[in-house]
């Protein structure tokens, strides 16, 4: 009997034992990440890692062979693709565990999560030049007055329309400048026998970003989206779905499926973005593009879209780190490879000078430029606090598409968001 | 040749104990009282190590991320307040938990019943062999082999609210058109598509339950006049007792932790949104809110755990019971 109770207690000890070890090591066993490192004093080592959203670029894609002939001399450069959510919890669990990429290439929206979890570093720090990019690109990778990474370009939300569909119906695509015009237009295609507008209004923050461009111009802002004009950006939206003027599936098609039921053929407008701006060229009727109106007339902002450049925190060598990420970045981003860089991704460059040579080069991009230009930042008001503030706007969205067209669903959606 | 081996067998070969090789015979006889413990401790120890770094070192973390408020930056530095059973306290009395743990439990039971009563009938039938019947039977396992990605995105694209083939079907009775995926009706989506996914595992399992039943009892009972029904309410249920229960209990963990088929369908928008896709969505930062939730996410995990403990204790309970 006692030896049975000491064996027992042995083994509560050795588990004990190997219990303590394993938090150890959880605990990092290695050097603690920290701010600290200077790209002047390190020199670019022969590997050099690379991690990007952009899962659809595979190897030997030109994104892929860009990137890669960025490396300096004497090094290889590695590169990794994970959608934009996965990438960013890898992002978190590498630099936890020391071994972090070179570079980043992070969306937009989640820089300054990023920042404000200690997860990049500065921008003066890493040796990165912001001279030259136009300030409201820069707007999500600058926080706190400090410049965490820079956009090589960005894209942009437009209206895209079937130019048959809107011939037949009478309708010149450029009288619509205001919401009413726009009602008019989606009033007189359906009863032509066409369909209306296809817009992706899935959960989350794809869905967001389009709504976005109706939120801001219906004249609402970000931290009041409680407030009248909040309440008529998804009423608009809602009314769409509940006047058949929108597709149902529209509360949960991303943007490719949106674009999907655009290129159809069937439906008047799409709403979409610039990347698929090659890609209407090609499609088998006329498809114009014309800036999102807003409420009361005019062109509404909209949200700039793209990644940032940055460069994550390091737990050793960060100053060779550093080097690394400088080379590269200003490779991808500085003389005529920022030209390669926006033509490879189909994107508008950052800097003025090179969009204006991108717009001579390509009249596709025409109608887009004063657009980026007059894009704002999602997070340049809110900071880290965006992420909370646009999972709010999404539920309130994602009822009022529901509603198909209730006044009261959406306006206590809308209402709820704003106390909540 | 053979001579010079000899002379070197010779000792080994009499069993006699040698009296001068007692005393070194000595510690192999007590030996056996050590060296066994030992060795079982030595097989056992892979078992015992595999289950400590896989099982108990993951639970252990999760339960201790639930009681500290974990954050983005203080899951890099570390540093995360304790907080104690705060966390699990502020997400209980949450209206949307009680309105999410409402969801699953309809989820998880009209599943399970609808699952095993399909399961059953269908095992039921495919006893008795006809032409082309494995033929048939195999082809209900189609819903298993499919990737779920697959059969989540079909089930998606059936149930389009203006040119999905369901609502084409349901208009040649002459219905009104569904919308499937909306807030309200996404609980009822999601459970039709999770009880056509759930059948093939409940007809296999039963099915060979109802291989164990012998013929004789079936034949003894239509000797004594009993009619098909009384056979499946006095034969066939009851020994399949044993099949259904551990059938059932599967089932119940299997839909508790469902979130694939659900996450490809709705990403758990409106009524869909069960505790699983709940907490995963809170781990992850994905689905409508992008802000990473570690510590909230592991609560409602540590939930989920309890309440499959729970059955599956039952479950033992009701096992042990039959025995007795």
């Amino acid at each position: 009997m006692a030896t049975k109770r000491r064996r027992n207690l042995a083994a509560l000890g050795t588990v004990t034992l190997v219990g303590l070890a394993l938090s150890a090591c959880g605990a990092g066993g290695g050097a603690v990440p920290e701010a600290t490192g200077d790209a002047s004093e390190g020199t670019t080592t022969d590997e050099i890692t690379f991690w990007d959203p952009y899962p659809q670029h595979t190897g030997g894609t030109p994104w892929d062979d860009l990137v890669t002939s960025c490396a300096p001399e004497g090094s290889t450069i590695t590169r990794t693709a994970a959608p934009t959510a996965d990438l960013m919890n890898q992002l978190t669990t590498a630099v936890r565990e020391g071994n972090a990429p070179d570079v980043i290439l992070l969306d937009n929206p989640a820089v300054p999560e990023a920042v404000s979890a200690g997860l990049v570093a500065a921008a003066d720090q890493v040796g990165i030049d912001a001279a030259g990019i136009d300030e409201n690109l820069l707007g999500p990778g600058v926080i706190d007055g400090e410049v965490y990474g820079i956009p090589f370009g960005s894209n942009a939300l437009g209206l895209y329309y079937n130019a048959d569909i809107l011939d037949a119906a009478g309708i010149d695509p450029a009288s619509i400048t205001d919401w009413a015009a726009l009602e008019d237009a989606l009033a007189a295609v359906t009863e032509a026998g066409s369909e209306g507008i296809t817009f992706s209004g899935i959960a989350g923050e794809e869905g967001v970003f389009q709504a976005l461009p109706w939120f801001w111009g219906s004249g609402a802002d970000l931290s009041d989206l409680g407030s009248a004009d909040a309440v008529s950006t998804g009423q608009v939206m809602s009314d769409w779905i509940g006047d058949g003027y929108a597709p149902r599936s529209a509360a949960t098609d991303n943007q490719s499926a949106s674009w999907d039921l655009f290129l159809t053929g069937e439906y008047a407008f799409g709403e979409n973005g610039s990347w698929f701006a090659a890609a209407a060229a090609d499609s088998g009727f006329e498809v114009g593009v014309i800036p999102i109106p807003a409420k009361d007339g005019g062109v509404a902002p909209v949200p700039t879209g793209g990644e940032f450049l940055m460069a994550p925190v390091q737990s050793e060598n960060a100053s060779d780190h550093f080097a690394n990420a400088a080379a590269v970045i200003s490779c991808l981003t500085e003389g005529d490879k920022l030209l390669e860089t926006n033509e490879t991704l189909g994107y508008l460059a950052a800097k003025p000078d090179v969009r204006a040579e991108q717009v001579a080069a390509n009249p596709l991009w025409e109608p887009w430029a004063p657009i980026v230009e007059g894009a704002e930042g999602r997070t340049t008001e809110l900071g880290a606090e965006y992420v909370d503030v646009s999972a709010r706007l999404s539920e309130a969205l994602q009822v009022s598409l529901n509603a198909a067209g209730d006044t009261a669903q959406v306006e206590t959606a809308f209402q709820d968001a704003g106390e909540g | 040749m053979s001579s010079s081996t000899l002379p070197a067998r010779a000792p080994a070969g009499p069993r006699h104990p040698d009296p001068a090789v007692s005393p070194s015979d000595h510690p192999r006889r007590r030996r056996p009282s050590l060296s066994p413990r030992w060795a079982a401790a030595a097989f056992a120890a892979p078992l015992v190590l595999y289950l400590l770094l896989f099982y108990v070192y993951p639970l252990v973390q999760n339960f201790s991320m639930s009681l500290h408020e974990y954050d983005r930056a203080t899951f890099v530095y570390g540093g995360a307040p304790f907080v104690g059973f705060d966390i699990y306290a502020d997400i209980l009395g949450q209206d949307r938990f009680r309105r999410i743990a409402v969801q699953t439990a309809v989820f998880t039971v009209v599943s399970l019943v609808v699952q095993y009563v399909a399961g059953l009938g269908l095992a039921v039938f495919f006893r008795r062999s006809f032409p082309l019947s494995s033929v048939l039977r195999a082809m209900f396992l189609v819903p298993w082999l499919l990737p779920v990605i697959v059969s989540g995105t079909t089930w998606q694209w059936m149930m389009n609210a203006d040119n999905g083939v369901l609502n084409r079907f349901l208009g040649v009775f002459g219905a009104d058109p569904v919308w499937w995926l909306n807030a309200e009706n996404a609980l009822m989506a999601v459970i039709i598509a999770n009880i056509w996914l759930g059948i093939p595992f409940n007809l296999v399992i039963l099915y060979s339950g109802l291989q164990n039943i012998p013929g004789e009892l079936y034949e003894a009972s239509a000797l004594d006049g009993a009619s098909t029904r009384q056979q499946f309410w006095r034969i066939t249920l009851p020994l399949l007792r044993p099949v259904s229960m551990i059938t059932l209990l599967l089932g119940l963990v299997y839909t508790l932790k469902v979130v694939d088929i659900i996450w490809i369908m709705t990403m758990g928008t409106g009524t869909s949104q069960t505790l699983a896709t709940w907490s995963y969505s809170m781990a992850f930062g994905k689905g409508t809110s992008a802000s990473i939730q570690y510590s909230e996410a592991s609560a409602v995990g540590s939930v989920l755990l309890v309440v499959a403990l729970a059955f599956g204790l039952l479950y033992l309970a009701l096992q042990r019971k039959q025995e007795d």
